[in-house]
């Protein structure tokens, strides 16, 4: 879950938000350096009195600030798409439920082995219980097993829902007349808040 | 999700951020990569002036080898992390299955002796 005055991702659940991790500590380091570099350019502009008025051209810095950006382009965009596939991976999926989104809850289906039918409300915050999370808690959960791949079919009765498990790597929008689907695969046991 | 400290532990306290973007504590290998990466950027910055006394251009050799250095440390740590994380995924699952299936037909062990059995 998430915790006050955070800014960084929720500690990852499922193999592809461990990718969505890396991918982000590899991209915020290349905007890290590039920040630098960009500080020390902007320092070095301040601080000093040289002035040239009658620059015709600048071939080499024109060359190396047009390949050296299309470099890290293709740095950041190779793992990008590696992880955009894999996302997309057939993995033949064990169990399919159903959520449909209304205003304001979701109700999930099971309906794999017997018909098993409920709805979630969130539970307003004048009736929580000490402990519990504002915003977060519901009266019925939804419980799937874990290190098995769940197939998520995401629907709406109304208007436009988006269905977010941040801790799996997931958002899927919920749109009327449209049957969106997701997978997802736990590793580990625990309680995953979303909205 | 940050566990809350236990009490009687000193609480972590919010994580130290480089430029307030870069968590060097929790993301591996960035603390390596950034003190490799000051390291080689004095190394680079103080040679390159001890062999020209250009001041200006030492500096822009030093920052060039800051960032040089912590990229190529970063990749080459990043690397042998995702290989042992793959590692350690083999082991888990190895154990997982020679725990689940101890004693039967699919046992890992079981396997392997049939196989070197087999062989003779």
């Amino acid at each position: 879950m998430a915790y006050p005055m955070q800014l960084g991702f929720q500690d990852a659940t499922s193999p592809i938000m461990e990718e969505l991790l890396h991918f982000h500590d590899h991209t915020l380091m290349i905007v890290f350096l590039i920040s630098s570099l960009v500080l020390y350019i902007i320092s070095l502009m301040l601080t000093t009195k040289l002035t040239h008025t009658s620059t015709m051209d600048a071939q080499e810095i024109e060359t190396i600030w047009t390949i050296l950006p299309a470099i890290i382009l293709i740095l950041i965009a190779l793992p990008s798409l590696r992880i955009l596939y894999m996302m997309d991976e057939i993995n033949n999926p064990s169990l399919t439920v159903k959520t449909m989104g209304h205003q304001w809850y979701w109700s999930y289906e099971y309906t794999d082995y017997e018909d098993l039918n409920f709805d979630s409300y969130m539970i307003p915050t004048s009736e929580l219980k000490p402990g519990e999370l504002r915003l977060l808690e519901v009266d019925n959960r939804v419980v799937l097993p874990m290190e098995m791949t769940i197939r998520m079919l995401i629907s709406s009765e109304d208007v436009l829902h988006s269905w977010a498990v941040p801790s799996l790597g997931l958002k899927t929008d919920a749109i009327p007349g449209r049957l969106n689907q997701t997978t997802l695969m736990s590793t580990r046991p625990g309680l995953y808040y979303g909205q | 999700m940050a566990a809350a400290p236990e009490p009687g532990e000193p609480g972590k306290g919010k994580p130290f951020k480089l430029l307030g973007i870069l968590d060097v504590e929790n993301i591996p290998c960035a603390w390596d990569s950034i003190l490799y990466g000051s390291l080689g950027s004095v190394v680079a910055g103080l040679g390159h002036f001890l062999l020209t006394s250009r001041i200006r251009r030492s500096c822009e050799v030093g920052v060039g080898g800051f960032i040089m250095v912590t990229l190529g440390c970063w990749f080459h740590c990043r690397y042998n992390y995702a290989k042992l994380r793959i590692q350690e995924r083999l082991a888990r699952e190895g154990i997982k299955n020679k725990i689940f299936y101890e004693s039967t037909h699919l046992d890992p062990a079981r396997k392997q002796t049939n196989g070197g059995s087999s062989s003779n």
